[in-house]
């Protein structure tokens, strides 16, 4: 065979509107989908066909939005309506090989005071996990993490591989107003508030970089695929940062 | 072209057709609420169908004509008075300057859309002039708009909103007898065609026929986001996680204790809930006419019944445009 190292598995392909459809790679979280998705979303974007419009990655789907008047014109793709061109043309491309994603994965490093007032809840984690407060920083510091998919609000990534040892339930009663940049865990899950919002995560620092800027191309600091390293600072290079 | 607000009413912000450029990086698609009624207020002008407008929510808005306006009005929220006459809707209208305009109570629906030639002068943020509230960018400097606010127009106005301009300017308020029969494109309010979507099949079979022939009622727990909706509750069929997903506007969720939800313009892109059905294209504009007490009632079509429906629309639209185009030339 021609194509044996071309990555293939299995697929589902569903309708999700008139304008998107989506293709998904099983059901569970697994480096090799992750992985997967990345590769055919930067198929799709070197290759992009008349009328397509973005992607939205997700842990184990690729959504993908087009221009239905243009889609339907083009006669090069097999199939009646924009459902099944489109779906034609992603099968095709899920067959073919991309660059290796070694070259593009970016890792992004993210200072973070931890504790204070800026990681009100640092002691509870680590009393909730027979952890010392210094030990939580260098655990949580010391992880590789990778953006798993972008969601909830602009700029915010799902983040995994938080050590276990960290694992920390949601705080009870969740907070009106979270500042934007603080570091929190809930559950299996670390990441950083983007913007100002009510949440029930268990802050345990605040980054001085700015997750979010609507002004900037492109208006979020990370991306699905990126890797993050945390980097402890104090009070006085946290101010720094933001000069 | 210049207006200045005199009273901001509950919620109005400026809006396009929406932003999908930064999908992946969660930034929402935003926009208008009712797409098709923005796109019939910038048709009647001779706009583009994505030129900035404003969305008024409900009534109760006031602003003045600071100098001579063109504008067409389109959308149920309601009805634009000065003097007290009603000004006509889904139509060109000339209003000279000094008019003051009043949004008074219409009990069909709830948002209206103001367009003037070329759109509102409002900077593009990421592909998109939406405003989009939560992240406070787009739009009139990122919020809805307040007492005092002066908006103006862009000036780059197409041929057709010229040569309208020029047969319908003069004293007073003017307009032509036509008017785009918005209506037409509406033919039951109360029925919203879905396609089902993904998780259909995670539903028992009772709720199912529940889902598509009982009605269902909008909670007070509704805004651009998404509507929170009353009724007969959806029960799984097995218990299963979904991890989270693209969503979009039109999406219809089951909440974990079975109500169901439907995510509008500023819907997050991704969610974890399933999903029952998606609202067919071409009646989401329906739903953001909704206000909280209607009742709806859902109705299946097939995802190719949705696509015939979307290219019929979108059609249509081309013809007004060309209709519009061709009086005014």
């Amino acid at each position: 065979m021609e194509n044996e190292q071309a990555v293939k598995t299995d697929f589902t392909i569903y309708f999700l509107s008139e304008q998107a459809i989506t293709i998904e790679f099983g059901y569970e979280i697994r480096q090799e989908t992750l992985k997967q998705i990345r590769q055919l979303d930067r198929l799709i974007h070197q290759k992009p066909f008349p009328g397509f419009k973005t992607t939205v990655p997700a842990y184990t789907t690729l959504s993908v939005f087009f221009d239905p008047l243009q889609v339907i014109k083009n006669v090069d793709f097999p199939g009646h309506d924009c459902f099944e061109k489109v779906s034609a043309y992603l099968s095709q491309l899920t067959n073919e090989t991309g660059d290796d994603e070694i070259n593009t994965v970016k890792t992004v490093t993210i200072p973070v005071c931890y504790g204070g007032v800026f990681g009100p809840d640092l002691e509870e984690v680590a009393h909730l996990n027979n952890l010392t407060v210094k030990e939580v920083i260098s655990l949580h510091s010391s992880a590789v993490y990778e953006v798993y998919m972008m969601g909830f609000v602009p700029g915010f990534a799902y983040l995994g591989g938080l050590p276990a040892l960290l694992n920390t339930p949601r705080k009870a009663l969740p907070r009106k107003v979270i500042p934007a940049g603080s570091v929190g865990i809930a559950g299996q899950q670390t990441g950083i508030y983007p913007l100002e919002t009510p949440g029930g995560w268990q802050l345990i620092g605040r980054t001085p970089l700015t997750l979010f800027n609507a002004e900037k191309v492109p208006p979020a600091l990370l991306k699905s695929g990126d890797r993050i390293v945390f980097k402890p600072i104090d009070q006085q290079e946290f101010e720094q940062y933001r000069d | 072209m210049q207006i200045s607000v005199i009273k901001p009413g509950i919620l109005s912000t400026v809006q396009d057709l929406g932003r999908y450029n930064y999908l992946s990086q969660a930034v929402p698609v935003s926009g208008a609420m009712d797409t098709l009624s923005a796109r019939i207020a910038n048709i009647a002008i001779g706009n583009h169908e994505n030129a900035a407008v404003i969305e008024f929510t409900y009534a109760d808005a006031v602003f003045k004509a600071e100098t001579d306006i063109l504008i067409a009005y389109a959308g149920d929220g309601a009805i634009f008075q000065a003097d007290h006459q009603n000004i006509l809707s889904e139509r060109p209208v000339f209003i000279p300057a000094g008019t003051i305009i009043s949004l008074i109570k219409n009990p069909k629906g709830s948002r209206t859309y103001l367009a003037v030639p070329d759109g509102w002068d409002v900077s593009e943020i990421l592909g998109s002039r939406s405003t989009y509230l939560t992240a406070y960018f787009g739009g009139f400097k990122g919020r809805q708009l307040q007492a005092g606010d002066i908006l103006s127009n862009r000036n780059q106005s197409t041929e057709t909103a010229k040569n309208i301009l020029n047969k319908l300017q003069g004293d007073s308020i003017n307009y032509p007898k036509w008017s785009i029969a918005r209506q037409l494109f509406l033919p039951d309010k109360r029925s919203i065609r879905v396609v089902p979507a993904k998780e259909f099949v995670w539903f028992d079979g009772r709720s199912i026929v529940d889902f598509l022939s009982l009605p269902y009622q909008l909670s007070l727990r509704s805004n651009r986001m998404g509507y929170h909706l009353e009724g007969a509750v959806i029960n799984p069929l097995v218990k299963k996680q979904l991890l989270s997903t693209a969503v979009t506007p039109g999406t219809i969720q089951v909440t974990g204790s079975g109500s169901i939800i439907i995510l509008m313009a500023d819907c997050q892109t991704t969610g974890g809930y399933p999903r029952i059905a998606q609202v067919a294209a071409v009646d989401l504009p329906l739903c953001g006419q909704l206000s909280p007490g209607d009742t709806v009632y859902f109705k299946e079509i097939s995802r190719q019944e949705a696509e015939i429906l979307y290219f019929e629309r979108e059609q249509q639209l081309q013809k007004l445009t060309a209709a519009v185009r061709y009086k005014f030339c």
